[in-house]
């Protein structure tokens, strides 16, 4: 009860937020119509071009196979449900976006604080981290990874493409604490310490509720981005779901049906996460409201 | 940085400053044992200068090797995809703070999609849509076989191979469309940094929401606009890289190559590694001067 109230509160204000934004900027005149209109042409629109594309590819020879795609998302054998390789590389993506979030947010948090130390050393490290991370593709990232230190450290493919992604997001997350911490206003420190918190206690109760709530949404964000780059990890033959959907297309030749499931899988799952981020920030306007 | 009474303490050297330097040294010097030590890899950087220029003995004069032709490939790819990239960002991008909900469905739906796909993914699924319906479409690979030899040169200047054309147009149009989404994003947060007054202020000066737009908003939201674009184009070089996926034959897919065919590995990823860093870092560089020039004209 309580947390439907939550959502369509969150959501309608969510709305009337984009009412006033285009409100505010529209550029073409705005019609008076229902929205109903509006809504059923773009239904229109979106199965024309789902028409045309099914269409073509028939007119090119290419013959739909829709009902092959369920195997490899589950079989009944014997009564019991098995689960394909789809689903099974779906869990893979999982799992490595889940470690790789668990060291991104480590490695983030030490680059942060060193970004924000008074150490010459830490700053400088810091800064070629970042500096080297955000001027190179995340694939020649990767191919570093893989073929040179991969071989020079011994560690096998699965833990290599985890610290690769981890290395790479590091960057992003290490932005998002940094900006979290400065956000919080530099009298609150001094606030706590005149009370006589001890510097600890100021950063437990006084920092920390109020940073955590600012980096919530971009951290959501940024798993999202890590479970997007987690396809690439592909590449080097870790079996995940990209990965999978390739080794069948190479059996079956099903190129479309495949990956239009594969999408649907990634889809599924970021872009209930982009969700939230929506929520969680529309729950932060209304509070930086009050 | 000039050591003030504020700052001087940022140059004592402290405990993290002498953890932090034995963590890296110790790191190098584990590599270095491990590579040397145990791998007894034996470094060959000689080979490499030869794959940027070599010497060509029948015409006797040096010519430009695959990583310089990869290099090329990967800059005309970037100038071009960033080109449509800004075309259909701007469209999408108008579209987003249109008033009619039908644009905005159809400009939300786009950039959503490609915003919450793996870049890989969307890659794969439109590099076989275009090869396989649009560019017999578009009648790409006739083209390239019976256009004149003055345009070949030129499609061979401008664009690639000649056959290799319909790849890389391909390539070039998955790239597009796959940036052009964060163009739009940024073309719509630009437009909405401009304040509702300016708006209002051109309506009462009784022009229309189309003028209002073309001499009101669109030259204040520029200057919120080039800043991210710059770095966007920056992105956009970083993810032509994945292009070498689906085998179209720039920077990354040919360092991997002569990599594969010579199991160089290690020099070769490490120059490819600094290849892209240079590019970028001048990029970023580059576009940091302009900025500030551009800063200094409003003043």
């Amino acid at each position: 009860m309580r947390l439907h109230y939550f959502l369509s509160e969150t959501t309608s204000g969510y709305m009337r937020n984009q009412l006033n934004v285009v409100k505010r900027t529209g550029w073409l005149v705005g019609r008076n119509r229902s929205p109903l209109v509006d809504i059923t042409q773009f239904a229109v629109f979106a199965a024309g071009l789902i028409w045309l594309s099914v269409h073509g590819a028939q007119s090119m020879g290419y013959v739909w196979q829709w009902y092959r795609v369920s195997q490899y998302l589950y079989r009944i054998v014997d009564d019991e449900l098995v689960w394909g390789p789809l689903v099974k590389g779906f869990q893979v993506t999982i799992e490595i976006s889940i470690l790789s979030l668990l060291f991104t947010i480590v490695i983030g948090l030490v680059i942060a604080i060193f970004r924000m130390s008074n150490s010459l050393a830490a700053r400088l490290l810091a800064r070629v981290y970042l500096e080297v991370i955000r001027n190179s593709p995340l694939l020649v990232q990767l191919y570093l990874f893989y073929f040179v230190l991969a071989p020079i450290l011994d560690v096998d493919r699965y833990w290599i493409g985890i610290f690769c992604l981890s290395f790479f997001e590091g960057a992003y997350a290490s932005e998002i604490f940094r900006a979290g911490f400065l956000s919080v206003n530099r009298g609150q420190w001094e606030t706590g310490a005149s009370l006589g918190l001890s510097r600890y206690h100021t950063y437990r109760y006084v920092v920390l509720p109020q940073a955590v709530p600012l980096m919530l949404p971009p951290l959501t964000g940024l798993s999202v981005s890590l479970i997007k780059n987690s396809s690439i990890v592909s590449v080097i033959a870790i079996f995940e779901l990209t990965a999978e959907g390739q080794n069948i297309i190479a059996d079956t030749f099903m190129s479309f049906e495949i990956w239009l499931t594969v999408a649907a899988m990634y889809l599924m799952i970021t872009v209930s996460l982009s969700l939230l981020v929506n929520i969680f920030e529309a729950r932060m306007r209304k509070r930086s409201k009050r | 940085m000039k050591p003030t009474a504020g700052n001087l303490d940022r140059w004592k050297i402290g405990w993290l400053d002498i953890i932090v330097t034995c963590a890296v040294l110790g790191a190098l010097f584990y590599l270095t044992y491990r590579a040397v030590g145990v791998l007894r890899y034996d470094w060959n950087w000689g080979e490499i200068p030869q794959y940027f220029f070599r010497y060509d003995e029948v015409e006797g004069k040096w010519v430009a090797n695959l990583l310089v032709q990869g290099f090329l490939t990967t800059a005309r790819l970037a100038i071009w995809a960033a080109i449509l990239a800004s075309i259909i960002g701007l469209a999408m991008g108008l579209c987003r703070v249109s008033n009619i909900l039908f644009l905005r469905l159809v400009s939300r739906a786009y950039v959503e999609l490609v915003r919450n796909l793996p870049p890989l993914v969307f890659i794969f699924i439109f590099y076989f849509f275009i090869s396989s319906q649009l560019t017999p479409l578009l009648g790409l690979d006739d083209f390239a076989r019976n256009a004149s030899p003055t345009s070949l040169k030129i499609i061979n200047i401008l664009f690639s191979e000649p056959k290799l054309f319909s790849n890389y147009m391909a390539g070039l149009f998955c790239l597009a469309l796959f940036e052009g989404a964060y163009f739009a994003e940024i073309i719509r947060a630009g437009i909405q940094s401009v304040p509702k007054e300016q708006w209002e202020a051109g309506e009462s000066m009784g022009l229309t929401r189309l003028q209002v737009l073309r001499y009101v908003v669109v030259p204040q939201a520029f200057r919120n606009i080039v800043p991210p674009l710059a770095v966007q184009f920056i992105t956009l070089i970083k993810d032509s890289a994945i292009v070498s996926l689906i085998s179209i034959q720039e920077l990354t897919f040919l360092a991997m190559e002569i990599a594969i065919s010579t199991t160089r590995f290690f020099e070769l990823l490490i120059t490819l590694a600094i290849l892209y860093f240079v590019i970028c870092y001048s990029c970023a560089l580059i576009f940091n001067r302009l900025e500030k020039r551009m800063a200094r004209a409003h003043q």
